[in-house]
């Protein structure tokens, strides 16, 4: 009784937010190209706007990588030169990006039904009772106004999106094989899920299936790199055969996220750093930032060796602040994730703060923006300063949740100390 | 001797033909309203032997100089300043093949194997040129340069061979404010260097005060089927002069309204009245000038080295108006043009030339009393929609007015911050127009498009047009504005960046040139002034994450009873208390004391 009443419920979830999509775009026709143009959602590396740019230059037989629009993955032109014209069929479109926020939700709700998020193998919460379910988990992700904005917004990151959640649950129900094509393709598509090789391949060893146990960490994770390492290599080599023959595509979509030759706003912090940099350190700060961006993996991996899944949960907060080109998919990536981790809330100490700045900095950027760039009365500092706010506030909740995991580890030798005011010393 | 006999031999030839290798002549055409296009065009013959032996007389040693070791087989470089306005003075002079778009256009071909090699030489050339015409020619880098396809065919005669190993190069410098540094150098290159003949009109003040103002330099080969081949230097200056500008006084140049009684009025408006309401018909009477008027100085002679054969000035008026000219001069009248008039002038005689206004007889409206202009193929403007500094459009209305389709190339250049999105072309015709169900296919049939990169070349993109009859057609495309680094601006950064104009070669139903406005593009800036709280409050905010999410990794989690209380605030709460009970024990003794005093009364 109660399987079909999940199973009705589940259902009842995909397609009351597969309906809404579909009403928001076909109801509002003029959405999709609006929020497309809104700095928040698309940045020079998701832009829908110049996937289509890249699309009409490939079908013409002109390089789209000889040129400064596009910087997207090769493999994106295909896949959208088999869709229909998205100006006479603009529904193929839609239906593809309403289903990879489809599968993105399936992926969650595998993710919270393994109840990792609780349990792992090295570490059991003594709060896990209170876990969430993943029908939950799954429509906090599907009905949050930031994925669907990203959704509709037809921002090229919703794919890397789903393959990581993909390769984190593949990594969970034991193929770590099928867990390191997705990160392949996620890191082919964006670059900076690479950086999330190291807690995934532990994660994934944590969790290996026991017929096919390999016993060496060491041995288990030359392996998962390997594999990775030649799936993107494959990858790499289709583009390189579909761009006609030519490696100009490497400068285009990954020399961008390097090199930030594109300032475009976004709401991260890079752009109007590197607008207002001096010239001459350009190239050390550059170093600096992506040095910041890569520190943490490994620390983190270490000191939350026991809870793989956190690692990789706190590591996307931090990429969708300090990534070259961050947007809200990002965070709703991080969002969904945080709900994996409903178990921590009663510790955790500024959800509060963290998301009343979340939500000012919300409202406030897309009016900010709007008195820079359209009405003339504010000057770039107006968004650049609300893009700090936001930038503060999601930061704020990652610190946050990574001290609720530690308390939450530390309560389990100390359970005297539940629920009692504590210091860090 | 041998060496005296040589060089007699040299001079001997050079002489013979020398009066058939120079000539210049002024066309004066009186425009609508108070304009008068003004077209000076001196030309200078070289045999190709003779300037590859570096023999330079009639041609200016510094830019051959310059030609031969840039290698450069055909050179076109224009100044411009100001608009034609087509819908009033119709054709543009030459077809506007001598024009260029606002600002200096420079292109040439080049003998280049690679184009690693034209680059090379073109960097030379443009180094060279700018020096030589005070320009910032220096200016045009790679994002400024193209290799146009379709536009631009060699004007010269060259063998197929050498045309095959050439580059064509083309760069422009909208932003380029064309003034008299750049006359001088012009004027230098001429034989008789504007001391002599019509160059002595050439005066910077009316030059640069004229409403539109083309100064063009080509330098071509030329191969007579019989004869030897030539290089031909042609140069032109085409100006629109504001007559009633040019004769404002110079003790007075401050334009007063004329009082009443100086009004001529047009008595048949139902509303005249004299004295009270009139309509001023001036203008209407057609113009009249004297050449030291609207020149600001008269003509001094002929240049010497001319072709005696061709007459320096011309005007093309209406055979009815009367022309004075100065004496010793000799007019010419043609039998196939009868509203063109020529004169012959004696070298070292000032020359003036008077046109006299029309008489009107009593009320009577007269005749404009000038040659009406010729429509033109194409009309071409072009603008930027939209509003906001992110996303824009450019929209190119092209009308043609004719019978027939008109076939041609639209030319544009743009800078790599304009970041054009091609699949948005589209070619709209007119909803007014006959043909309203021409198809955007139909009408744009081939496009040339070179994408930009940022900081190293600018978008080229260049279409094969064709319009019916009587249609107007709606170029679009949309394009995003580009943030740049703060020192990438231009000190006026909110002026905005000139964008330049569009070039349309037709190819039928002839050969002509338009060319628009160029753009102001106006982007979007950052805050000039605070580089440094920019790099500190982004640091501050990196700082704080990591710093925050450091301590939470490293230190040791505690109960807040089992913490060692810090050394900094134990010293602090002490001092705190320490304070309390001072203030309690002053109060306390405060209290005393009056008490004290109270038993010592007693």
């Amino acid at each position: 009784m109660s399987t079909t009443m999940t199973l009705q419920s589940k259902v009842g979830v995909f397609a009351g937010a597969a309906l809404l999509r579909l009403v928001l775009f076909t109801a509002f026709p003029s959405l999709p190209d609006l929020l497309t143009g809104r700095v928040e959602i698309s940045t020079p590396v998701t832009s829908f706007k110049r996937l289509q740019e890249g699309l009409f230059l490939y079908d013409h037989n002109v390089s789209p990588y000889d040129g400064g629009v596009f910087h997207q993955a090769p493999l994106l032109l295909p896949l959208f030169s088999l869709l229909p014209d998205v100006k006479t069929w603009p529904i193929f479109t839609a239906l593809l990006y309403i289903l990879v926020d489809l599968l993105s939700a399936y992926a969650l709700l595998v993710i919270a039904d393994s109840g990792e998020a609780g349990q792992s193998k090295h570490f059991t919460s003594p709060r896990r009772a209170k876990r969430s379910s993943g029908l939950l988990v799954a429509a906090a992700f599907l009905f949050n106004p930031y994925t669907i904005a990203s959704c509709i917004g037809r921002s090229t990151s919703v794919f890397t999106n789903c393959a990581i959640l993909f390769a984190i649950a593949k990594a969970l129900s034991g193929s770590p094989f099928n867990s390191m094509v997705a990160i392949s393709f996620a890191s082919y598509l964006s670059m900076y899920p690479i950086l999330l090789l190291p807690p995934l391949v532990l994660l994934a060893y944590d969790r290996q299936s026991e017929k096919r146990r390999i016993g060496s960490a060491i041995q288990f994770s030359l392996r998962a790199i390997l594999i990775a390492a030649t799936c993107i290599s494959l990858l790499l080599a289709m583009s390189f055969a579909l761009t006609g023959n030519s490696w100009d595509f490497l400068a285009r979509t990954y020399g961008i996220q390097l090199t930030l030759s594109d300032l475009t706003p976004t709401v991260g912090l890079w752009w109007y750093f590197f607008i207002e940099i001096f010239d001459s350190f350009r190239a050390f700060f550059l170093a600096v930032f992506w040095l910041h961006l890569v520190i943490y993996v490994g620390g983190l991996s270490i000191r939350l060796r026991t809870q793989p899944l956190a690692v990789l949960t706190i590591l996307l907060g931090i990429f969708a602040v300090f990534k070259p080109y961050p947007s809200i998919p990002d965070t709703s990536l991080f969002l969904a994730m945080l709900a994996l981790f409903r178990h921590l809330y009663p510790i955790m100490r500024y959800t509060y703060v963290a998301s009343a700045t979340m939500l000012y900095a919300t409202f406030l950027g897309p009016a900010f923006y709007h008195l820079w760039i359209y009405a003339g009365s504010g000057n770039a500092n107006f968004f650049y300063a609300i893009t700090l706010v936001w930038s503060l506030g999601q930061s704020l909740f990652v610190s946050d949740l990574t001290f609720a995991v530690l308390r939450d580890e530390w309560e389990v030798e100390r359970p005297d100390m539940v629920g009692k005011e504590i210091r860090q010393i | 001797m041998r060496s005296l006999l040589s060089l007699l031999l040299l001079i001997v030839p050079s002489v013979l033909v020398s009066a058939a290798d120079y000539h210049e002549q002024l066309n004066l055409r009186p425009l609508p309203l108070s304009a008068l296009l003004a077209s000076f065009n001196f030309r200078a013959n070289t045999s190709l032997a003779d300037f590859e032996a570096h023999n330079f007389r009639l041609f200016p040693r510094s830019l051959g100089q310059i030609l031969q070791y840039a290698g450069t087989r055909e050179l076109h470089l224009r100044f411009t300043l100001g608009r034609w306005d087509a819908e009033s003075w119709g054709t543009r002079p030459w077809d506007g093949t001598r024009e260029g778009g606002t600002g200096v256009e420079l292109w040439a071909w080049l003998d280049a194997e690679t184009d690693e090699e034209a680059d090379e030489k073109w960097l030379t050339l443009t180094n060279a040129l700018s020096g030589l015409f005070c320009a910032s020619l220096n200016f045009i880098d790679g994002t400024r340069t193209i290799r146009p396809v379709l536009s631009f065919q060699p004007e010269g005669d060259h063998p197929n061979s050498t045309l095959q190993s050439t580059r064509l190069l083309h760069g422009v410098l909208p932003h380029e404010v064309v003034c008299t540094e750049n006359l001088t150098p012009f004027l230098k290159m001429l034989p008789c260097k504007g001391k002599a003949g019509i160059a002595s009109l050439l005066d910077g003040h009316k030059l640069f005060d004229a409403s539109f103002q083309s100064m063009a330099i080509d330098v071509r080969p030329i191969c007579p089927s019989e004869g030897e081949c030539v290089l031909q230097l042609e140069q032109t200056v085409d100006m629109v002069l504001d007559v009633d500008r040019s004769k404002r006084p110079h003790d007075n140049p401050i334009p007063r309204p004329p009082p009443g009684h100086d009004l001529i009025c047009d008595i048949t408006k139902p509303y005249h009245e004299p004295g009270d309401s009139c309509y001023p018909v001036d203008h209407l009477r057609g113009q009249d000038w004297t050449l030291s008027q609207i020149f600001g100085r008269t003509m001094k002679g002929t240049c010497p080295l001319t072709d005696a054969e061709v007459p320096p000035v011309c005007v093309h008026i209406p055979p009815t108006r009367d022309i004075f000219a100065s004496e010793g001069a000799h007019e010419i009248k043609y039998s196939n043009d009868d509203s063109l008039r020529c004169y012959k002038i004696e070298q070292d005689q000032e020359f003036t030339l008077i046109l006299t206004k029309t008489e009107s007889s009593g009320g009577e409206v007269a005749p404009l009393g000038i040659v009406k202009p010729e429509t033109p193929v194409l009309y071409a403007e072009r603008s930027f929609t939209g509003h906001g500094q992110e996303h824009g459009g450019v929209q190119a209305i092209l009308t043609n007015p004719g019978d027939d389709p008109v076939e041609f190339v639209y030319m544009e250049s743009l800078p790599w911050f304009m970041r054009v999105y091609l699949h948005t072309l589209s070619a709209r015709i007119s909803a007014s127009s006959p043909n309203v169900n021409t198809s955007s296919a139909d009408i744009i049939k081939e496009i040339y498009y070179r994408p930009a990169l940022d900081r190293a070349r600018g978008t080229q993109l260049e279409l094969l047009v064709s319009i019916p009859p009587h249609c107007t057609v709606f170029l679009t495309y949309d394009f995003e504005k580009s943030i740049l680094r703060y020192t990438e601006y231009p000190p006026d950064a909110n002026r905005g960046f000139d964008v330049a104009a569009a070039v349309i070669t037709t190819l039928e139903p002839k050969v002509m040139n338009i060319r628009t406005t160029s753009l102001l593009l106006y982007l979007p800036t950052p805050d000039f002034s605070m580089p440094y709280n920019v790099i500190i409050f982004t640091s501050t905010t990196i700082a704080l994450a990591f710093g925050g999410l450091y301590n939470i990794l490293v230190r040791r989690m505690v109960g807040a009873n089992e913490a060692p209380r810090a050394a900094f605030k134990d010293k602090f709460v002490g001092f705190i208390e320490k304070l309390k009970k001072k203030r309690a024990a002053a109060s306390a003794g405060g209290s005393a004391k009056p008490a004290a005093a109270n038993t010592e009364a007693k």
